[in-house]
């Protein structure tokens, strides 16, 4: 019940905000209908750093308490994020492409989101790797705690370098009224679907461990 | 805190008499990092202008790679015959073991380095070996090795071992080969401590931060 | 300046990953839920 409700929410949102992206926003002056992706590639970059924040916390929490629910939601939440980073990457190589003429700059805003993409697919092949349950739960915390503390580090020492990210100009020089409001529905269609995954995802994590239980006691009893 | 030093430090003099005995690892560490440099030439043929642009870049592949190749090892002598529980039954907390275990391996790598750096500057005639370059990777070093220590005993805990070290390290420690990198470049390319501040800053940023919180966590990857 | 070919791309892109995603989760749930009612009917019988 929750899931389906979940599910049309996230459809109905999606469904205004493309219609906002695509009909009600006006068209940008300088680079015109590409900008149109920044409506999907700022949401999803925020989701994504959201993501992984949850997964640092909760990596934190199953530490401290032991308790596998923690460390499912992390898991759950590392999961969307790669998706999400993946999408800002190829969202944003869409959009570098005709503006800056090039697919791939290593600009510090790329690289960061790049190196983050790379320390989490790390996080899933490393976990997979451990057979035994509670080890993977553990070693999983920590990698989800390092790997956070890296993202910013990364960002801050290529700012050095000049950037030719556009810099986030939400808070300063304001957005277009329309367009503020295009982006905030967006912002929101993306939380929605963050949250349906992560639900979907940890109730899958939580029977898994139900049917690696059930499975260990079927042998018990058989012997 | 003085037993916590004492303890450190007969872990790191335990690991070093260790090698010291049987001289196996760093030296075929330090084969592996000088052929590193030879097969950069044969890779990169350039002048001597292109040579002095991308040496510094050459030294932290060479460090990287061999860095890799000995903190892979770091923790298997305790692997075998269950000298870890020993080492964990030791009446010090875990932090001292993972100290002890940093020194040892910061010490290991010193000597990399101290061997890579004046070869580098021979075989390539550049003027790495300059205090101010030396400076750099020491900082940077401390970096290195902390994060290097916790992943190692972490990967020699799983399937696979060999493989889970360098897949979690390279990526966490881009920033220190990036301002390592480039504020070697800087003085090579005749700046002074004035340009290079900055990236000294988050190289000792990131040495406080990734040695402070793999200090509170390990307990947490040795524990069983 | 019409760039409307990459703008179609970029979404589509977008719509196909998440609504891969939760596709591949729900249809893993339905299989996860299956897999236990067996596991526990085969408990219950061994009983």
């Amino acid at each position: 019940m929750r899931t389906k409700i979940a599910l049309a929410l996230g459809g109905v949102l999606m469904v205004v905000a493309l219609v906002m992206v695509f009909i009600v926003v006006p068209t940008e002056a300088t680079m015109g209908n590409i900008q149109r992706i920044f409506y999907f590639h700022v949401p999803v970059a925020w989701n994504a750093f959201f993501s992984f924040g949850v997964t640092f916390g909760f990596s934190i929490a199953y530490l401290k308490t032991r308790n596998p629910k923690y460390d499912f939601i992390a898991e759950s939440s590392a999961r969307i994020g790669i998706v999400f980073t993946t999408l800002i990457l190829l969202t944003g190589m869409i959009w570098a492409k005709p503006i800056w003429g090039v697919w791939w700059t290593w600009d510090a805003r790329l690289t960061s989101s790049f190196v983050m993409w790379l320390v989490y697919i790390a996080y899933f092949i490393v976990r997979s790797f451990i057979t035994e349950e509670e080890r993977r739960y553990r070693f999983g915390s920590i990698i989800g705690i390092l790997g956070f503390l890296s993202v910013p580090i990364v960002a801050i020492s290529i700012q050095l370098a000049p950037t030719t990210h556009p810099k986030a100009m939400i808070f300063n020089d304001g957005l277009h009224g329309t367009m503020l409001a295009t982006l905030l529905i967006s912002i929101f269609a993306m939380f929605v679907v963050y949250f349906l995954f992560v639900f979907l995802q940890y109730d899958n994590c939580k029977d898994a461990y139900e049917i690696a239980q059930l499975k260990k006691k079927l042998l018990k009893e058989s012997e | 805190m003085k037993t916590f030093w004492k303890a450190a430090f007969a872990i790191a003099k335990k690991d070093i008499l260790l090698e010291l005995r049987s001289k196996e690892i760093i030296s075929s560490v330090l084969l592996f990092a000088v052929l590193t440099l030879v097969i950069f030439h044969f890779a990169f043929t350039a002048d001597h202008e292109t040579m002095t642009q991308i040496a510094p870049g050459m030294l932290w592949v060479a460090f990287s790679f061999s860095g890799i190749l000995s903190l892979n090892r770091a923790f298997i002598p305790e692997k075998e015959d269950n000298c870890m529980e020993g080492l964990l039954s030791c009446p010090v907390g875990r932090e001292a073991i993972y100290m002890g275990k940093c020194l040892g391996s910061f010490i290991f790598m010193l000597i990399v380095e101290a061997v890579v750096i004046p070869v580098c500057a021979m075989l390539f005639n550049v003027d790495v070996f300059n205090p101010m370059i030396i400076f750099i990777t020491l900082l940077a070093t401390i970096g290195f090795v902390s994060v290097g220590i916790i992943f190692s005993a972490l990967s020699v805990n799983t399937r696979a071992r060999e493989m889970v070290l360098p897949i979690l390290f390279l990526p966490i420690i881009v920033p220190i080969i990036i301002c390592a990198v480039s504020s070697s470049s800087a003085i090579l390319a005749g700046g002074t401590f004035e340009d290079i501040k900055q990236f000294l800053l988050i190289i000792v940023a990131f040495d406080v931060i990734f040695f402070t919180v793999p200090l509170m966590i390990f307990k947490y990857v040795v524990e069983e | 300046m019409d760039n409307l070919g990459y703008l179609f791309a970029a979404y589509t892109i977008i719509w196909i990953g998440l609504a891969y995603l939760v596709w591949t989760a729900m249809r893993k749930q339905k299989a996860n839920r299956k897999e236990i009612e067996i596991l526990k009917e085969k408990l219950d019988e061994q009983k």
